[in-house]
């Protein structure tokens, strides 16, 4: 495996002639990653736990570890470093604003699924403008037979200086204004009131949200269900119009990332913010309403 | 069939046998650190009955094999997940070896499973052994009786000497608190696994908690503290009282793996000097503990 990863990765240097993507698509998928494996403009981020990657990674990637992008602040799970330790992470996984970065994660559980998502928007919010994620994940690029290596890749530290994108993030204040559609992400049943996870206090959904849950951007392979289908579905609940100002949430910022990325990066959509620190900061006042057992 | 064949330490030193000569006295084989760790609470005759009754069976069941380590996850708490790469010998393989014993607080701390925020070192890449050397985990030869025999154990000055600090305020900081406060006291992350009721009777059960307090080994320093509470009965059954149960305390100094560059302590003094934030009083000592904890409270000093 070893071999095989560095003959291509030598491949690829020489191959003077090759044409590289000159920009991201939105939807990175593992043959465009495969071609631009050489691509000096190019960094792809495994976010697999480091034993993962040890064990075998894609040609290139650098690890840095899913926590190190979203940490745990009480009671907040799933928070944005601050900006200091997000621009040494940044740093040190050779970023710079013109960078192109590809996310690489799992997809075999939804909350992995939505991981690469989430990093992505997390590189967006941060400035780095390009910044997406494998389609399918480390599982589709093993299924398709693409070469992977175990040499621990070393890069230089960037100097990047990273400026938090106020415009893609919403807060409690900016929820309770009332002017922006709100969308709840999650799956029906925690919607509906009729489930509720252990970290968040109290079950139900913010009045007047919409129901639009990020796990169903995904088929059961961990890939993206077709373009055409999740516009359909988007358009469906949240409209055509592309500049409508939306904020969308979830239980701590995780499963919404995935529709928020989407709507954003895949099918245009203008002013999507996203409420990070979701219900969990929501009930923190006790008494903050949530709505039950209606799809209102 | 020999259910774990390289228990015998002969047979993989029939070819790797300055390992195995080294691996006899360490820890990982001996687990002596456990023995010596609640000695101190015992008077000399149940001492004897301890280190021949109940260690053997209790503490010294937990000892790793080579097998261990380089071919078998090791079994934890009856959870067996079976070989590391086939049945193939692995060199290391710590996500799968260390990560199964020292899982309990240890290994998610250090990947940021538990309290949030992944060690800095974790984050640039780094596993157990790459700080943690062959001469610690195999022993170097010596009889050991707890980790702080290991000679060549890790330090964070060996790779951050004083003095190559970047900025001027890092400099300040270290100087002003070199040889009073350890390095973990700062760059701890924050919140990290204390066994409250450990070894009562009542099932483990773990809380996260972040305590600075004099180091019970060095008076003169403080640093963090973790809960390992012996309670007065855990080995009454076993015929040990513990007569010197007040001789040592049930807070030991950590070294947490949860460091991070910028904590709340790095970033303004007011965090200790002000807020005292983190650090044990009286009013958090846990019930019923040792006599002995008291003399780990430490009033931070207030700024002039």
């Amino acid at each position: 495996m070893k071999k095989t990863g560095m003959l291509v990765m030598m491949l690829l240097v020489l191959c003077v002639g090759q044409v590289w993507g000159a920009s991201l698509p939105a939807i990175v998928s593992t043959d465009w990653l495969e071609q631009n494996l050489g691509n000096p403009d190019l960094r792809i981020v495994d976010i697999r736990d480091l034993g993962e990657y040890k064990a075998g990674h894609i040609p290139g990637a650098v690890s840095a570890a899913y926590g190190s992008w979203a940490i745990n602040v009480k009671p907040l799970d799933n928070e944005v470093p601050e900006q200091e330790d997000l621009q040494d992470v940044i740093r040190n996984a050779g970023i710079s604003e013109k960078t192109m970065v590809v996310v690489v994660g799992k997809t075999d559980t939804i909350p992995n699924q939505v991981n690469s998502p989430r990093v992505a928007w997390t590189l967006q919010y941060a400035g780095i403008k390009q910044a997406a994620f494998l389609d399918g994940g480390i599982s589709k690029w093993l299924a398709d037979k693409k070469p992977m290596s175990t040499d621990m890749v070393k890069v230089v530290p960037t100097t990047v200086s990273i400026k938090f994108q106020k415009n893609m993030m919403a807060n409690k204040a900016d929820v309770t204004a009332g002017k922006a559609m709100l969308v709840d992400s999650r799956l029906p049943e925690f919607y509906f009131g009729a489930s509720k996870v252990p970290h968040v206090k109290r079950p139900g959904k913010i009045a007047g949200a919409a129901l639009l849950p990020s796990a169903w951007l995904f088929k059961k392979d961990g890939t993206l269900r077709e373009v055409s289908e999740i516009e359909a579905m988007a358009v469906g609940v949240v409209g055509k119009d592309k500049s409508k100002d939306m904020i969308l949430y979830c239980d701590s910022g995780r499963l919404s990332a995935g529709f928020v990325y989407v709507l954003t990066n895949v099918l245009g959509y203008k002013n999507v913010r996203m409420y990070d620190a979701s219900l969990q900061d929501w009930v923190e006042d006790p008494k903050a309403p949530l709505t039950m057992y209606n799809w209102n | 069939m020999v259910k774990r064949p390289s228990d015998n330490l002969s047979v993989c030193g029939s070819c790797h046998g300055e390992i195995a000569k080294n691996y006899k006295n360490s820890l990982h084989y001996t687990t002596a650190g456990l023995k010596h760790g609640v000695n101190g609470r015992m008077a000399t005759a149940e001492g004897k009955i301890f280190n021949e009754k109940v260690f053997p069976k209790a503490c010294n069941s937990c000892h790793a094999s080579c097998g261990d380590c380089h071919v078998k996850v090791p079994v934890i708490g009856g959870i067996n997940i079976g070989l590391i790469k086939g049945h193939q010998f692995v060199k290391r393989d710590e996500a799968k070896t260390c990560a199964l014993c020292h899982g309990g607080r240890v290994y998610p701390e250090y990947t940021g499973e538990y309290g949030g925020t992944p060690d800095v070192h974790y984050q640039k890449g780094m596993f157990c052994a790459d700080c943690h050397v062959k001469s610690e985990t195999h022993g170097d030869g010596t009889v050991q009786t707890g980790r702080k025999d290991i000679m060549d154990r890790p330090s964070c000055q060996k790779c951050h000497p004083s003095g190559t600090e970047k900025s001027d305020k890092s400099k300040l900081a270290h100087s002003a608190h070199n040889g009073k406060v350890s390095c973990v006291a700062c760059h701890s992350s924050g919140d990290y696994r204390n066994c409250t009721n450990c070894h009562e009777g009542k099932g483990a059960k773990a809380t996260p908690g972040f305590i600075l307090g004099r180091n019970p080994r060095d008076k003169k320093t403080v640093t963090t503290l973790r809960i390992i509470p012996t309670v007065r009965d855990t080995f009454v059954e076993s015929g040990v009282k513990m007569e010197k149960f007040d001789a040592l305390p049930n807070y030991w100094d950590t070294s947490p793996h949860n460091i991070k560059k910028r904590t709340d302590r790095t970033r303004s003094c007011d965090t200790c000097h002000v807020e005292k934030s983190g650090f044990l009083t009286r009013e958090t000592l846990i019930k019923g503990g040792s006599k002995a904890n008291e003399g780990l409270i430490s009033e931070p000093k207030a700024l002039k």
